[in-house]
């Protein structure tokens, strides 16, 4: 009998605290919530302090992890730059970040780059990210990546191209000429040269270095943004195409098209991409707009193809 | 075979040997000795495991999955190097911990047992004690370092989708961490060998850190005003181990392998080293007063 009223007191307080438990974790969690709904939102100025550590002092501070360490600076750029165009309100492409005010960017890749000197793809971000931002910055550290891997003819690939749209065709031609030389380079980079010489503006040169850096990027951001940059080339050429039958016609009939089927049948000579309804197609898929007032065709604004 | 069994046979051989081969606290040298230093080393092995040390590698599983599950969505396609980077640090740093804490363990908790009167009760020199909890805790960390690193390699394939190349070569930078956790667990064991497990843990970890600034060491003693100055910087540089020789994570995660002649050199020093220091701790121990 006195076992049994033990045991019976043992299960009391089990119970009891149980209760406890589950009680104080609902109040946590339901205080956690509040707390998170309640937070003052945060002072911009106090989130994008500069980085306390350089990156020769962090550096010196890894303690041997310093390719770990330079892995976390590398993912801390990504979030950094990801975090940004998501709160963007519009449409924003990867070369074109300036209205962003990424001013940690150049720090944070310029500290994983001395905390890990050969780990390429922070330098292929720089080159493509990092002009719109500061071109001093993208060309000091992809000039760093040069200087740290004197092998990499790919390095040579991203500081011509910064020194391309910057359209300074001289410099970045030679910067492809004397990656050309290093070992492994492919052929296209010597006649990069000649192209930047004559052609340095042309849609002709950029549809090279776009479908080159699609081919060779290691990053799949880098990739994504040289396959849109091809597309919108292709876009241009096309609505280039269209202006002109556009212009034919209203020549011929002192009118522009009321619509885009009054063309239909030259624009399928011309094996012109159509959707079902007659209407030419961007590489995107999304139809172009007809703009009676000046008879001409346009990217429409919902395009994946980034519009220009 | 345990301890006790293995003094009992050593004993009745060095009694049937006759005088002269085996005194009381100096033993004889040769197979006797090694029997009795591989009791000791695996008697420290079980210890460790029934401590449940190996029990870090669970953590170091979770730690990869996730990582070879999760990072790739973060490290725009970096994953491999990132797991590289992750595992072999892990390894490094798991390691360090088993080293100092373990290591500084290994002296003090016989004599706070009292279990060392029983083993120098029997022909047992102080050395051959010393190398055998040395050899056990090697022991312990050469199975965390193996399955650590055949940890990194399947989750490497396990990310590439099949064969990959850097699944292999980064067995070099693994033994080059091997190496640096012997030193470490040498320096351990000296410390314990004459303080307390507090302060011979906080020696040891600042022997850790300094052993990576060896580069700055150097560089400051050629820089330093006075010739006073420069000798101490210059002789805490080669005083101390330079655990710099076997940072090799950060090539390894890039496929890169280290040079031959380096290695060897690196793991000659590394022998060198913990024999100075094995020596160190037995001459400190061997006056060493229980009581």
């Amino acid at each position: 009998m006195l076992l049994d009223h033990k045991v019976r007191d043992r299960n009391t307080r089990d119970v009891r605290l149980v209760l406890t438990i589950m009680l104080g974790l609902l109040s946590v969690f339901g205080l956690s919530h509040w707390i998170d709904s309640h937070r003052p939102a945060a002072d911009p100025n106090v989130e994008e302090e500069r980085l306390y550590l350089t990156s020769n002092t962090a550096k010196r501070m890894s303690l041997g992890f310093n390719g770990l360490a330079a892995d976390w600076y590398w993912m801390r750029s990504l979030q950094y730059v990801g975090r940004k165009i998501i709160n963007h309100p519009e449409d924003i492409q990867l070369d074109d970040l300036g209205p962003l005010n990424l001013k940690l960017l150049a720090p944070l890749l310029d500290t994983a780059t001395t905390l890990d000197p050969n780990f390429m793809e922070p330098y292929e971000y720089a080159a493509v990210v990092l002009p719109a931002v500061n071109v001093e910055d993208a060309i000091r550290i992809t000039k760093k990546g040069i200087a740290a891997n004197p092998g990499a003819w790919n390095l040579y690939q991203h500081l011509g191209y910064i020194y391309w749209q910057q359209q300074d065709f001289k410099t970045a031609g030679e910067v492809y000429s004397q990656g050309a030389k290093l070992p492994g380079a492919p052929s296209w980079m010597e006649a990069m040269k000649a192209r930047m010489a004559f052609q340095g503006g042309s849609r002709n040169t950029a549809r090279e270095i776009y479908l080159r850096m699609y081919e060779q990027a290691g990053d799949d951001q880098v990739r994504n943004m040289a396959r849109l940059r091809l597309m919108q080339l292709d876009s241009l050429e096309e609505r280039d195409a269209l202006r002109t039958v556009l212009k034919a016609y209203q020549t011929r009939t002192s009118r522009c098209p009321a619509s885009w089927r009054e063309i239909e049948g030259v624009l399928r000579a011309m094996r012109v991409p159509m959707d079902a309804s007659g209407s030419p197609v961007d590489p995107a898929g999304t139809p172009y707009l007809l703009v009676k007032e000046s008879c001409n065709a346009d990217l429409d604004r919902n395009s994946k193809v980034p519009y220009q | 075979m345990t301890i006790a069994q293995a003094m009992k046979s050593t004993a009745q051989t060095a009694l049937r040997s006759g005088p002269g081969s085996s005194q009381r606290g100096q033993p004889a040298w040769g197979g006797g000795s090694l029997s009795r230093i591989s009791a000791i080393a695996r008697n420290a092995f079980r210890e460790a495991v029934r401590d449940r040390v190996l029990y870090n590698l669970v953590l170091f599983v979770l730690l990869l999955t996730g990582a070879a599950i999760f990072i790739g969505a973060l490290s725009g396609g970096q994953e491999r190097k990132i797991i590289v980077d992750l595992g072999l640090s892990a390894m490094l740093l798991f390691g360090v911990f088993i080293a100092i804490f373990v290591g500084v363990g290994l002296v003090y908790k016989e004599i706070e047992r009292r279990t060392v009167y029983a083993i120098f009760a029997k022909p047992v020199g102080r050395g051959e004690f010393l190398i055998g909890k040395y050899l056990g805790l090697c022991l312990t960390l050469l199975v965390n370092v193996m399955v650590m690193g055949a940890g990194v390699s399947i989750a490497l394939l396990y990310v590439s989708g099949g064969w990959d190349p850097l699944a292999l070569r980064i067995w070099p930078a693994v033994l080059l961490i091997y190496v640096q956790l012997m030193i470490l667990t040498g320096v351990a064991l000296l410390f314990s060998s004459f303080s307390s497990p507090a302060l011979s843990a906080l020696l040891t970890f600042f022997v850790f850190i300094i052993g990576h600034f060896s580069a700055d060491l150097k560089s400051l003693a050629g820089t330093m005003g006075s010739t006073g100055a420069r000798w101490l910087f210059g002789g805490l540089y080669y005083l101390l181990p330079n655990l710099a020789n076997y940072n090799f994570i950060t090539p390894a995660a890039h496929g890169q392998l280290p040079a031959a002649t380096h290695a060897a050199a690196a793991i000659l020093y590394a022998f060198l080293y913990v024999a100075v220091i094995i020596a160190t701790a037995t001459l400190i121990f061997r006056r060493r007063n229980f009581k």
